[in-house]
């Protein structure tokens, strides 16, 4: 399953269930739409932290990297990308 | 009520409204609700986040002289439709998304109040009652579900005074909105009392989570030259952890309520930004009912404040009997601003203690409710949910440490006919439950430890 996949079902059935969308677009815009508050970031920061190993630091806790789908896969691919470098 | 003191009254994103023009946007919008058959004394749910469209619609449904009802954006379809069926709603000023959730609801929902304010002539507002009930809300009940809770023009309009009085607001203040509106302590401390002393409001964009935009929160208080700004233990914590560099200078009050403010958080914040936080304790049914206005607010940060003039506070030992200072006990309420179903005197719920000076300390609570980052979770309205469940014979919910001081999980104990998993629970809860109250954690146990009368013996659940 590919990153934007993974990212669209743990949001769907874990951010979003019960009131949201049953399918995200890539460039959907989660947070002007209210999909992800407060609450779900702190679920999807979990979740990159037990998924894909990455600790996501102060810094990189804004809105270009949980905007869309498309801005977290590529915030994925970077941070997997520096990783690779080290 | 509100005067063209000064410009612009509303600042949300990159929207300022001036004064005039909100009572304008209004009044039309008003016009539009009484074409759509909105009359006076009907019940309007108002399903919206913080913005000018909660405050246009807020506005506009108390114009029409019907009762407002505000929903949190964050209820699933199931708590939407208790609501607008236990309050008779007939209909919904929602958007887009709170539309969706509605549908199948019977009600009329009305999800573009743009249009309707583009296309309507402004209605003439009729003057209230005093004794109109104008809001409607919720507080956690005994029995699970949410209890309702009703309130007139007259004692929305007597706690927002007394909130303007109390704390000096006057039209150069700026009040820095972060906290949910639908709630009493956002409508009561940012909206009303910025609507009856003239003071700005500046909301934050409810549509950028605070942990991503901390910085630009911080920006927009320095640059609104912010002077009011009450928030929750979370968001203090959260601003703290951004670290200092903003000026907030101009903050001369600065109010936590909703849970306790753990001092680590407090020192957190003055050692970011040299600014107080200053407590503030009220409930649903009372609005405001006590604030820290010491004039060294460092010496007496724990405690939540001295009654607002005309509010009375009382501890009482279990036969009802006021308790000297010092002595804990259970929290009593009188207040002009105060729901009348419990006659004279509200029960709060709440345990503490009054100092010699007439301060009072929180010290516990008689009902259980759960404090998770920012909201309060009853768990008896998530055992509820649990109980449905065609596999669980028995729940118990409880609160466990987060590991951050003030805040707690939530934990379903619960004892299975047959084996069903964690996760399932879960989502359960999550398609009934709005987020924050769906348990992080879930126990199975062969049964729930009883004491011999049967009482569930909490202690050996967490």
């Amino acid at each position: 399953m590919s990153v934007t996949a993974e990212l669209e079902t743990f949001i769907v059935d874990e951010i979003a269930l019960g009131r949201g969308p049953r399918s995200i677009e890539p460039d959907d815009d989660l947070l002007a739409r209210g999909v992800i508050d407060s609450l779900g970031v702190t679920q999807l920061v979990a979740f990159l932290a037990e998924r894909y190993g990455i600790e996501v630091g102060d810094e990189e806790l804004v809105p270009a990297n949980f905007r869309s789908l498309a801005h977290m896969e590529a915030f994925v691919e970077r941070r997997r990308e520096t990783a690779r470098t080290w | 009520m509100l005067s063209a003191t000064r410009s612009p009254s509303l600042v949300c994103g990159d929207e300022r409204i001036g004064r005039d023009e909100l009572w304008e946007r209004a009044g039309r919008l008003a016009g539009g609700l009484a074409a759509a058959g909105v009359g006076p004394g009907d019940h309007v749910a108002l399903l919206l986040p913080n913005g000018p469209g909660f405050v246009v619609g807020f506005l506009a449904i108390a114009q029409l002289r019907a009762v407002a009802l505000p929903l949190s954006p964050q209820y699933k379809r199931a708590e939407i439709a208790f609501h607008l069926r236990d309050c008779g709603v007939r209909t919904v000023l929602t958007d887009p998304a709170g539309a969706a959730l509605c549908s199948g609801a019977g009600v009329q929902v009305i999800a573009d109040a743009d249009a309707l304010i583009a296309e309507s002539p402004p209605l003439e507002p009729e003057p209230r009652g005093p004794d109109e009930k104008v809001l409607l809300a919720y507080s956690s009940g005994s029995t699970g579900l949410p209890k309702r809770v009703g309130r007139t023009n007259r004692q929305l309009r007597w706690e927002a005074d007394s909130v303007v009085a109390a704390m000096g607001l006057t039209p150069d203040d700026t009040i820095f909105c972060s906290i949910p509106m639908f709630h009493a302590y956002g409508l009561g401390c940012c909206l009303l009392a910025a609507i009856r002393s003239g003071a700005s409001l500046v909301i934050a964009d409810p549509g950028q989570p605070l942990p991503l935009v901390r910085e630009r929160i911080l920006e927009l208080i320095e640059r609104e030259r912010v002077t009011v700004l009450p928030s929750v233990p979370f968001a203090f914590r959260a601003l703290a952890e951004a670290g200092g560099g903003a000026d907030l200078s101009a903050v001369r009050l600065c109010f936590s309520a909703g849970n306790a403010l753990p001092r680590s958080t407090h020192d957190a914040f003055a050692a970011a930004f040299g600014v107080p936080i200053r407590q503030l304790y009220g409930l649903t049914e009372t609005g405001t009912v006590t604030v820290n206005l010491d004039e060294d607010p460092w010496a007496t940060a724990a405690s939540v404040g001295r009654p607002l003039p005309g509010i009375g506070v009382d501890v009482l030992d279990r036969m009802g009997e006021p308790l000297e200072p010092g002595r804990i006990g259970d929290i009593a309420i009188r207040s002009p601003g105060m729901t009348r179903r419990h006659g004279d005197c509200f029960p709060s719920g709440d345990r503490g203690r009054l100092d010699e000076a007439g301060r009072l300390f929180l010290t516990g609570r008689s009902k259980r409710l759960i404090d998770v980052s920012g909201d309060k979770v009853d768990p008896i309205e998530v055992e509820d949910a649990l109980a449905v469940h065609p596999r669980v014979r028995e729940v118990v919910v409880v609160g466990v440490p987060s590991g951050v001081d003030g805040e707690e999980l939530v934990k379903a104990v619960v004892v299975a006919d047959e084996r069903c998993g964690e996760r399932e629970l879960i989502r359960f809860c999550r398609e009934r439950l709005a987020n924050y109250k769906v348990p992080q954690l879930v126990e199975f146990r062969d049964e729930i430890p009883r004491s011999s009368l049967g009482k569930v013996l909490l202690k050996y659940l967490v």
